[in-house]
């Protein structure tokens, strides 16, 4: 594989996401919306009940929600439209790798989404002043290697997708909501404050936001250092690769078996 | 023209494809071989159904024969799919095959990306190609914003980014107007003739076929059952088709296949008028004279009739007895 065409690829698939975005300023709105009125409803109701110390927590969940969001409907569905465009054969009938697409759909989805989760972390602030205690070196690793991880889980997402036709959608309005409660985006899911029993807190830990949660917390309101978090940083780097792996593994099998059986790019139109 | 006298671009060797369904394995290619040589445009025309997609999906790495052999510029399709990607480009009449959401010209560039281009060579080629096509004005145009037509030259734009030594056109030219239709039928066969490329059109437009392709395949049912030069082609039919306008319409012309000498024929009904419109195909004057006699035998009247001058259609009539359009009627593959 040579370098200089895969990255040009990756960076021409990330430049393409900023352009659509950017380019149609109702979608950043949009977009924004459902983040925003999460993340107020929840520190609403943190502060009705007397726990306005910890409203930060539903600030932290409105920032992910926009990158868990983006991953879901940006990321784990666009392989699947491309496909019904006809836009996956070109991909197929060049020599790009089609990770390469994936990394760049990732680096844009991720550029692309920062102005969300800058608003909400904004208004957060503004609205209820949450109490932080920050290790930022903590904050920042873990924010980067969750994210990573997060993006890998949708490039494993969009390789399945592309078997579930147009199902994907419907696969996504199955997984969003109960993946946003077990990953524990407005509330610890795992650990001693956990509302769940020990085995769906193990089941939830295998999703990369429940452990990228879990440590951001840790590390942005109760001042967790990098090396408190060791355990959660090397769980996150696992699944970030082992994501990563099962998503270029899946996309080669995938591309054989379609070409075998032609199912691989089938358009509505 | 001899094809093997030349270097050959593309060669496909007793190509077959089956699909499997629920209800039995369906044939899609049935031993197809092919050869086309470096610069020439290659129609592969047949009705629906016919084969011609799945040909092009093949050679374009899209999908592997369930057996036979397929080369692109000397590589297998099958064990070396990354390397003839990097000679090949294709497109379809059907694709959309562009963002909405950015320009033209963004869109060019990206997927002048996808082959690793360097950004002053993308530009080149983009500013180089638009020009040709017709597009100049309309590169920064959204996507979405561009007519079909211009959509489409944007398409065979994209088809042409990486300087590609082998073309695949699948219907390049469907629903599109006759200006922008001959538009591209041109801007093709100039990539041909003056920069050498080879192009693959798979189409069921005779007329296209006839204007740009250097020699044509007839397929039919997953065979091919004619290749040659549209001309060869047409003159292998000997005789003028005999057209006739009958009345009452009957139910079908059937009776015609009796007729000795007639090939095979095609016929519409004009319910406004209350005629028929039958086209046959004959092998002699005596033949179109004999078919004429056998209509008036059936009781109907010959409201008017003339002779016409062979199309591919006819070609395709003489072979397999029936039109396209009866052809995909009955299922065709």
């Amino acid at each position: 594989m040579e370098t200089r065409p895969w990255l040009r690829t990756a960076r021409a698939r990330a430049q393409v996401r900023l352009w659509s975005i950017f380019g149609e300023p109702l979608w950043i709105i949009v977009n924004m919306g459902f983040p925003i009125f999460s993340s107020l409803a929840f520190s609403l109701l943190y502060l009705s009940i007397g726990a306005g110390s910890y409203v930060g927590f539903a600030v932290l969940g409105g920032v992910m929600v926009a990158f868990w969001g983006n991953v879901l409907w940006s990321m784990a569905s666009n392989f699947n439209w491309d496909k019904q465009e006809g836009l996956f054969d070109i991909y197929l009938t060049s020599p790009a790798s089609i990770t390469a697409l994936l990394v760049g759909m990732a680096a844009g989805g991720i550029l692309a989404t920062a102005p969300t989760a800058g608003i909400v972390t904004v208004l957060g602030w503004l609205l209820f002043h949450p109490v932080v205690s920050p290790s930022w070196p903590a904050v920042v690793l873990t924010f980067g290697l969750t994210l990573v991880a997060l993006y890998a889980l949708g490039m494993t997402l969009s390789s399945l997708y592309l078997v579930y036709g147009r199902e994907a959608e419907t696969m996504n309005n199955v997984i969003q909501e109960p993946v946003s409660m077990l990953s524990g985006m407005y509330f610890p899911s795992i650990g001693a404050f956990s509302p769940f029993p020990f085995a769906l807190q193990v089941a939830a830990s295998l999703i990369p936001l429940t452990i990228g949660m879990d440590a951001l917390r840790k590390s942005l309101f109760f001042g967790q250092g990098v090396e408190g978090l060791w355990l959660d940083l090397f769980l996150l780097a696992d699944l970030a690769v082992a994501m990563l792996i099962a998503s270029a593994v899946s996309l080669d099998a995938l591309e054989r078996k379609g070409r075998r059986d032609g199912t691989i790019s089938v358009r509505i139109r | 023209m001899n094809p093997s006298s030349s270097n050959v671009s593309v060669e496909a060797q007793d190509l077959r494809r089956e699909f499997k369904t629920k209800a039995e394995p369906v044939v899609a290619l049935d031993g197809v071989s092919l050869r086309v040589r470096e610069g020439e445009v290659f129609g592969v025309l047949g009705p629906n159904g016919a084969g011609k997609t799945t040909t092009i999906r093949i050679l374009s790495t899209l999908l592997l024969p369930t057996s036979g052999s397929a080369r692109v510029m000397g590589f297998d399709v099958a064990s070396e799919p990354e390397k003839v990607r990097h000679v090949i480009n294709m497109a379809s009449g059907a694709e959309k095959a562009g963002y909405d959401f950015i320009s033209a010209k963004r869109n060019l560039w990206f997927f002048s990306q996808l082959y690793g281009l360097a950004p002053s060579v993308a530009e080149e080629r983009i500013s180089e190609l638009s020009e040709m096509l017709g597009l100049t004005k309309y590169l920064d145009r959204k996507f979405y914003a561009l007519s079909t037509g211009y959509r489409q030259r944007a398409t065979i734009a994209r088809a042409f980014i990486n300087d590609p030594k082998v073309v695949f056109l699948d219907e390049p030219t469907i629903g599109l107007d006759v200006m922008t239709a001959r538009s591209i039928r041109e801007f093709l066969r100039d990539q041909a003739r003056k920069n050498g490329k080879t192009i693959m059109l798979a189409t069921h437009n005779m007329a296209e076929v006839e204007a740009i392709c250097d020699r044509v395949a007839i397929i039919d049912r997953g065979k091919i059952i004619a290749s040659g030069t549209p001309e060869s082609l047409k003159r292998s039919l000997g005789a003028p088709a005999l057209v006739m306008e009958v009345s009452p319409p009957p139910k079908d012309f059937d009776f015609l296949t009796s007729v000795p000498g007639v090939k095979g024929f095609t016929s519409a009904t004009d319910e406004e008028r209350g005629l028929s419109n039958v086209q046959v195909v004959v092998e002699s004057d005596r033949a179109a004279a004999a078919a004429s006699e056998s209509v008036g035998k059936q009781g109907l009247k010959v409201v008017a009739s003339w002779r016409k001058e062979a199309t591919l259609e006819e070609v395709f009539v003489a072979l397999v007895g029936r039109g396209f359009k009866e052809r995909e009627e009955q299922g065709g593959d």
